[in-house]
């Protein structure tokens, strides 16, 4: 803190600084909350287990938080806009990989989303959202003029559905939708003339709209486009809709609504603990839910993390992980304000929309105000991949804060 | 503030921005609210039903005891041997596993997964089968099979530490794992004392194998008094009308017959419930046992039965043959309790608590033995001879016959003609009879007579004020109230032989408790009561305030107004037919104990064919002040003076005994 010389009065402007606090201290809030609540949900089954305290979920989170954050120091001594280069490259490097997935990539639970690289795996389409980032923030900072032109908005729209299309195919639609809501912010706020993003807006939403129409009523013969059955099943869960098809016997009924209890048993058990949670919650470490294994132990600790955190902390707890995620957002939306240049601009609010879409999506999902997907909770759910992108994402804002106009 | 700084200043694409995620933001907030705070305790509810599963705990079964507060049936703890199921999981799953390699090994796959670069790019180019997986059958079957041979290898080491043979079938856990997860599977269901020694000195290391004390019925006695007492039966639900819900109920007893039947609500007590916390799969959490209502101790008994007469009157009752059916029973003639009553042959509750064996079973099932049936209250019989009594009081009552009268003397043929093919035998031979030697004598003929100019409508009315041909009202279900004719059903032309047949005990049925209640009635003066078998309930929580449930002694069910004179005369008959060398009843003399009885051997025809006897003796002492009346019933005796006179004689003495020992220490219950 520098001390004011009373007989000399500094100017009447805000202190410049080189973090933005509020920024890093939610980011730091969240990095608590997370190590806390990924103990709270799996510490017990691991010291059953017997788990070396390095195979611990918390420890390794911690370890993934301690590696973002130096990889983040690491981005920021470099400007943006060199980074912003070499953005390109990674743009075609993430497609290789993403295309690699399909040779190489572990199968789990039946999609293919992980190469492993010896002993850790890794999500290419969490590095794939960033590198999508960078590069359409790239292609977008040219004279606005020019995005006028329908074959560059052509083009840019081709530059969102390569990576979108490769993802949706793993498959993981929820990971290939968050690509959506970043591209369309970024259009905006690179001055898209409204009537071109009108008329994708319009025709994107008739598009999704027909396919859920199709999806949900048609008979499956005559589907144009095939969802993997689970993906089918989730939208039917959401939308409490009979799982068997129109026409089909009793004991096709019967079996089809055992298979419907059995697929929305999670969101049910995901409800029951955030709903259990009351206004104060039941304490750390006090949660049943997980603890009894009615909240499956394969997700409590990561795309349901949020159930467990709002199960022990209550109402109370949820609104100041809102805070915190809220804290972040808009530290974001002013930094783009602040933005040096374009490129700072757009790049700013595409890291806002997705951050945004991930936390909007996931906390949606445990209250049943979105369907299950795989998305998860930036900082809070455990795995390293989604960790250190999120925490580079939030360093880029860092390193466009530091960058910004008067500094 | 940073929020409204955002959506105020700033150009418009970053307000909009702004606004959107603030919209998305609040929505968020906003279902969370209406989940958490409005819904909360709905889904807490939901957590709730769908984690803890309540159980009904039984309450301790009240004792019941003889009138001197000696239990006749108590309660004893019992060891049980029983596998904790959830102890057991990390077993059940490396032998699930174990198995799921054996089983692929059989069917020759591969449980591999491709590790390295190359095999993933081989296995994807050569089109090798996929990883192999197993239909949710199988690995039901899987986990099924590895339950079962966890448990089953912990059965073999129990069987090798306590040399025992126990075997619990793949059906059994199967079957127990469907209902009762939750609760510990019961490997052995009594331990002995030494073998809980051997578990406990070697420390249990079986794994999930524990000792559970659980309380259970105990009649240290064995059959004594075994049809009053009943018996009870193990159950799971005593009460299906109990209206409350249970996920899973313990072992409780349900009375079945006799008092454990009659006062079993009483006896039964308040169950009470606990809470186990239970995991998705639905086993036992560790600690997550909460007793959410203690049960109430049911009450305890406290019968008008005397232990050690109920016993002499048993042993005297053995003296017959060994394995004789019949019944006897004690009434205090002063205020109508039963102070001892049997039926033989007896046999033993105890048998029944764990399940009954099948041998004991059809030993008990036994056509003629019937050693399950009530004879003393559920048996009704021909009285005989022994209702020469309710004859002769009727007579007198009507005037038919008269102290006077009695002195006359009456010529009987050894027989007694009614028209011209009706005769009725005689054991007393032909002579001249007054009332006193025709009653000693057991004359048929003498009775008859005095039966017919009686008529059979007034001999009816007096057995009905005695209420005979009606229940006793005793509280316990296995009674019955014998067969009284009634008066105006019996055809004119037929009258005759009726009253005939009548005057000597043959047309009509009662139960040895009833003769019992009359032969009070006759010693008393007329007092019939309503007979007492519980004196009082009282609290089973030892720290009760409450009063014990007095049941009030000496309830007349109805008087009959019997003279002086009659009754003189009767008692004096009565006397007379033990304390003479040749009355019937000589038998059952005690000195110092003046028995007034009378003998009965009913015959049962089939036909004209005699196909049993029925031996009875009917008494009450002392005659000068009457405390006990005594009725012994043998079925297929030879006589009631040869057969149960004696047993009479047997259990006068005890009273005598009793009543002098009681005395001498100090008058504790005379």
């Amino acid at each position: 803190m520098n001390v004011a010389m009373p007989a000399l009065p500094l100017p009447n402007v805000p202190r410049e600084r080189l973090v933005d606090r509020s920024l890093w201290l939610a980011v730091l809030g969240l990095m608590l909350v997370g190590v806390a609540f990924i103990f709270s949900a799996t510490g017990a089954a691991e010291s059953l287990r017997g788990a070396a305290w390095f195979d611990r979920l918390a420890v390794r989170q911690a370890i993934a938080y301690g590696l973002g954050i130096g990889l983040v120091a690491g981005s920021c001594l470099v400007d943006y806009s060199r980074l912003a280069r070499w953005s390109l490259v990674a743009y075609w490097l993430s497609i290789v990989l993403l295309v690699a997935v399909y040779v190489v990539g572990v199968e789990r639970l039946g999609a293919k989303r992980w190469i492993a690289l010896g002993p850790v795996q890794f999500q290419p389409s969490e590095f794939a959202k960033l590198a999508f980032l960078f590069a359409f923030a790239n292609f977008l900072s040219r004279p606005q003029g020019e995005l006028a032109s329908p074959a560059i908005f052509a083009k840019a729209l081709g530059m969102a559905f390569l990576p979108f299309a490769l993802v949706l195919k793993q498959p993981d639609l929820g990971s290939a939708l968050v690509f959506m809501p970043s591209a369309v912010v970024m259009l905006l706020v690179a001055g898209v003339p409204g009537r071109l993003l009108g008329r994708f807006l319009g025709g994107a939403a008739l598009l999704v709209l027909l396919v859920l129409l199709q999806v949900l009523f048609l008979p499956p013969r005559w589907r144009l486009i095939k969802l993997e059955d689970y993906q089918r099943h989730r939208l039917l869960v959401y939308f409490n809709m009979d799982f068997a098809d129109p026409g089909a016997s009793e004991a096709q009924r019967a079996a089809a609504r055992t298979e419907k209890a059995n697929k929305s048993y999670n969101v049910d058990q995901a409800l029951i603990s955030v709903g259990s949670g009351g206004l104060w919650g039941k304490g750390w470490q006090q949660g049943t839910q997980g603890a009894l294994g009615y909240l499956p132990r394969a997700v409590a600790h990561n795309d349901f993390i949020f159930s467990v955190i709002a199960e022990e902390t209550g109402f109370a707890g949820s609104l100041l992980v809102l805070g915190l995620y809220g804290t972040v957002l808009f530290s974001g939306v002013k930094i783009a304000g602040q933005a040096r240049d374009r490129l700072g601009r757009i790049l700013a609010s595409g890291v806002v929309a997705l951050l945004f879409t991930h936390v909007f999506v996931n906390i949606g999902m445990n209250i049943r105000l979105m369907p299950v997907t795989g998305i998860p909770l930036p900082l809070l759910s455990a795995g390293g991949t989604s960790v250190v992108c999120s925490l580079l994402a939030i360093g880029v804002l860092q390193n466009i804060h530091q960058n910004r106009k008067n500094y | 503030m940073l929020v409204l700084d955002q959506i105020n200043k700033g150009d418009g694409s970053l307000r909009l921005v702004a606004w959107w995620v603030s919209a998305g933001l609040l929505v968020l907030a906003a279902g969370l609210w209406r989940i958490q705070v409005l819904q909360g305790d709905h889904y807490r509810e939901r957590q709730e039903t769908q984690s803890f599963r309540s159980v009904r705990v039984p309450a301790l079964r009240g004792r019941i005891l003889d009138r001197n507060g000696l239990p006749l049936v108590d309660n004893q703890p019992r060891y049980r041997l029983d596998v904790y199921l959830d102890e057991l999981l990390p077993q059940f799953a490396a032998e699930e596993k174990r198995l799921r390699a054996l089983h692929m090994a059989a069917r020759g796959l591969t449980n591999a997964a491709p590790v390295s670069l190359w095999e993933h790019l081989a296995a994807r180019l050569g089109r090798k089968p996929r990883r192999p997986s197993l239909s949710p059958n199988e690995r039901e079957w899987l986990r099924r099979s590895a339950r079962y041979a966890v448990v089953s290898n912990i059965i073999v080491q129990v069987n090798q530490r306590l040399a025992m043979q126990v075997t619990k079938t793949e059906e059994d856990l199967f079957r127990h794992w469907q209902q009762q997860r939750a609760l510990p599977f019961p490997l052995v269901n009594r331990l002995a004392p030494a073998q809980v020694a051997i578990l406990t000195e070697q420390g249990s290391s079986i794994p999930g194998v524990e000792i559970d004390l659980v309380p259970s019925r105990l009649y240290p006695h064995g059959p004594l008094a075994a049809h009053v007492l009943g018996y009870v039966k193990a159950t799971e639900d005593p009460d299906p009308a109990e209206d409350r819900d249970f996920d899973y109920r313990l072992r409780d007893y349900r009375g079945e017959i006799g008092l454990e039947a009659a006062y079993d609500r009483s006896l039964r007590g308040v169950a009470g419930a606990k809470s186990i916390l239970i995991n998705s799969s639905g086993y036992r959490h560790r600690q997550g046992e909460v007793l959410i209502e203690a049960p109430v101790p049911g009450d305890h008994l406290v019968t008008t039965l005397d232990l050690h007469l109920q016993r002499a009157v048993e042993k005297s009752l053995a003296l017959v043959s060994g394995d004789e059916r019949g019944a006897a029973v004690v009434v205090d003639v002063r205020n109508g309790d039963i102070l001892a009553m049997a039926s033989a042959p007896s046999f033993d509750p105890n048998g029944w608590i764990d399940g009954i064996r099948r041998a004991d079973y059809e030993r008990l099932l036994d056509p003629k033995m019937r050693p399950m049936f009530n004879r003393a209250t559920y048996g009704s019989y021909n009285p005989g001879s022994t209702f020469k009594v309710v004859t002769a009081l009727a007579c007198l009552d009507a005037g038919v016959l008269t102290p006077a009268s009695a002195l006359e003397r009456m010529h009987t043929l050894g027989y007694y003609r009614l028209g011209r093919n009706h005769v009725i035998d005689d054991t007393a031979p032909a002579g001249d009879y007054d009332f006193n030697r025709a009653f000693i004598k057991s004359s048929n003929a003498y009775f008859i007579d005095h039966g017919l100019r009686l008529g059979i409508g007034p001999l009816l009315a007096y057995a009905r004020r005695l209420h005979l041909g009606e229940k006793t009202g005793l509280r316990i279900q296995e009674e019955t109230s014998g067969i009284l004719p009634e008066a105006s059903e019996i055809p004119q032309a037929l009258a005759a032989g009726k009253t005939a047949n009548l005057s000597i005990g043959q047309e009509l049925t009662v139960t040895p408790l009833q003769l019992a209640l009359v032969f009070a009635a006759v010693a008393n003066g007329g007092s019939v009561w309503w007979p007492r078998l519980v004196d009082r309930i009282e609290p089973g929580e030892a720290l009760s305030t409450e009063p014990p449930q007095q049941v009030r002694p000496g309830q007349v069910r109805s008087r009959i107004d019997i003279p002086r004179a009659h009754l003189a005369l009767v008692h004096a008959a009565m006397r007379d037919d033990v304390a003479l060398d040749d009355g019937t009843g000589r038998a059952a003399r005690v000195p110092g104990f003046a028995v007034c009885g009378k003998t009965g051997t009913a015959e049962v025809k089939s036909g004209r064919k005699l196909v049993d006897r029925i031996t009875w003796f009917a008494s009450f002492a002392p005659f000068e002040s009457p405390r006990y009346a005594v009725v012994v019933m043998v079925e297929s005796g030879g006589s009631g003076g040869r057969t149960c006179a004696p047993v009479a004689q047997r259990i006068y003495e005890h009273l005598r005994d009793r009543e002098r020992g009681a005395l001498s220490l100090g008058g504790m219950n005379p």
